[in-house]
């Protein structure tokens, strides 16, 4: 049975992963974390990831743009890195993204955006 | 099971010292809206509180769990400790559902638990959930976001009635275009003027919290009532002119060649005698209603503090002021004319006036 612990073990062993974590969006709140995070500061990477999340899905109107569409996930790039944000959706009342940090190098953005995929997947779904 | 004795005092600390201990029981807050801290061996395993809805009004409310299921589980479950377990072994949920379920329900009845600076706590050791251990929180990491979930807040909308009042969203929206996300919409159509935030969170199975957040932020845009200011101090003070001597209509008029002590022409004599009423100096000055310090005539012996009727059907009706020590401003009231101060309610009276004027409204 895979667990929050579990998922993010598993995000780890995405090739190039950095460090993982699952973020409540509404408070800017760490659920659970794993590895590095930018600036070795978990609590402040998940409040700046809680304000992108905001602005893609309730500020910026790429969401509404149609009807019943909905946010998947972020990819924000750097020089030295990838950022995926990839939203979890429960039934039950909860607004989570699970961030993944990946090295520019040693990642592969195609291979870990499917992984992400799979993982917040499973995470949610019997 | 050992009870420590109930006192006042921080829950955030008594957590924080309960899991320096290592000890596994209960921290209870008292208070409102209250709420309870569960702890095995110093590491958080669920919070509740009545302003958060727990994880099973979030599952069952979202549809996530028929009720059934849920109470299956409960009936099962409670006496052992291990609904969670059952759920996820039963098939109902998975590991990862269930464990951020929880999580978000601890954080959330912890802010309403551990939020209030001072209230009555106490510690019963021993006692554990009907849940069961499904996650281990580190006690001051729940410690650290209480706190920045109170700053959010009032960076948001630094007004804490909007947490508790019912809900009421203003008739007219205060711009001529307002944009609503989702959460908020659901809030709007389901404010009646009397559901709290609490039982709004309830009813659509949302966290308590960011039910609070979405109507703060609506109150910084002016979409819901705020709640009137309730003056400080007892209502209803009965104003010291209500007893004794009552000729408030017409201000006290001196005629330049009256007694030193001031005259007031009734209402009857006004009507009877218009001209001295009329060539009075403006009444937009009125003389002080205390006699005039200067050494007058020997004033009359005090007046009775009631009024003889006689006086009122003479030629010249005279009012005297009753005669009362000057206060000094802001003093208290001397106990016969002040009244006794009606009970202070807890804002009981005014739900229960709004209930009875949604009923005549409906009536209408």
């Amino acid at each position: 049975m895979p667990g929050v612990d579990h998922c993010l073990q598993e995000a780890m062993a995405i090739p190039g992963a950095v460090g993982a974590s699952i973020v409540d969006y509404t408070t800017g709140f760490p659920v659970a974390t794993t590895g590095a995070a930018p600036n070795s500061d978990h609590e402040a990477a998940a409040a700046g990831t809680a304000d992108v999340v905001q602005a893609a899905n309730s500020r910026a109107l790429y969401v509404s743009a149609l009807p019943h569409d909905l946010l998947e996930d972020l990819i924000i790039t750097t020089a030295a890195g990838y950022h995926l944000l990839r939203m979890l959706r429960t039934d039950f009342d909860s607004r989570l993204v699970l961030y993944l940090w990946l090295d520019r190098v040693q990642g592969n953005l195609a291979v870990a955006r499917r992984r992400m995929q799979k993982l917040a997947d499973e995470l949610v779904a019997s | 099971m050992t009870v420590t004795a109930t006192r006042t005092g921080s829950p955030g600390h008594l957590l924080t010292q309960v899991a320096g201990e290592r000890a596994s029981g209960v921290l209870v807050v008292g208070g409102h809206p209250g709420g309870a801290v569960f702890v095995l061996e110093g590491r958080v395993i669920y919070a509740e509180s009545p302003a958060a809805p727990g994880v099973g009004e979030l599952l069952t409310a979202s549809g996530r769990l028929a009720a059934r299921t849920w109470q299956n589980a409960l009936d099962l479950g409670t006496s052992t400790a291990r609904v969670g377990r059952l759920l996820v072994e039963q098939g109902h949920l998975t590991q990862g559902e269930l464990e951020l379920c929880v999580l978000g329900a601890i954080y959330d009845a912890a802010y309403f638990a551990l939020s209030p600076a001072s209230a009555p706590v106490e510690f019963l050791a021993g006692a554990t959930h009907w849940l069961g251990p499904v996650v281990h929180v580190d006690p001051a990491a729940v410690d650290r976001e209480v706190n920045r979930r109170v700053r959010l807040l009032d960076e948001i909308f630094p007004d804490a009635r909007v947490d508790t009042s019912p809900v009421a969203p203003v008739p007219r929206p205060p711009r001529e275009r307002v944009t609503l996300t989702a959460p908020q919409w659901e809030l709007l159509v389901n404010a009646d003027g009397q559901r709290t935030p609490a039982d709004l969170a309830l009813l659509l199975g949302r966290a308590g919290y960011a039910t609070i957040q979405e109507l703060r932020r609506m109150a910084a845009m002016g979409l819901i009532e705020l709640p009137e200011v309730r003056p400080e101090g007892p209502e209803l003070v009965r104003m010291p002119r209500t007893r004794g001597t009552a000729v408030d209509v017409q201000r006290p008029v001196v005629r330049p060649d009256g007694p030193a002590v001031p005259v007031i022409t009734g209402a009857r004599a006004a009507a009877a005698v218009p001209a001295p009423a009329i060539v009075a100096p403006p009444p937009s000055i009125p003389p002080p209603p205390e006699p005039a310090p200067e050494p007058a005539p020997e004033p009359p012996p005090d007046p009775p503090r009631h009024w003889p009727a006689d006086e009122t059907s003479g030629n010249q009706p005279v009012y005297r002021p009753p005669r009362l020590a000057r206060r000094k401003p802001g003093a208290r009231l001397p106990k016969e004319l002040a009244g006794e101060s009606p009970p202070v309610h807890q804002g009981t009276d005014e739900v229960l006036l709004k209930r009875i004027r949604t009923a005549l409204r409906a009536l209408r």
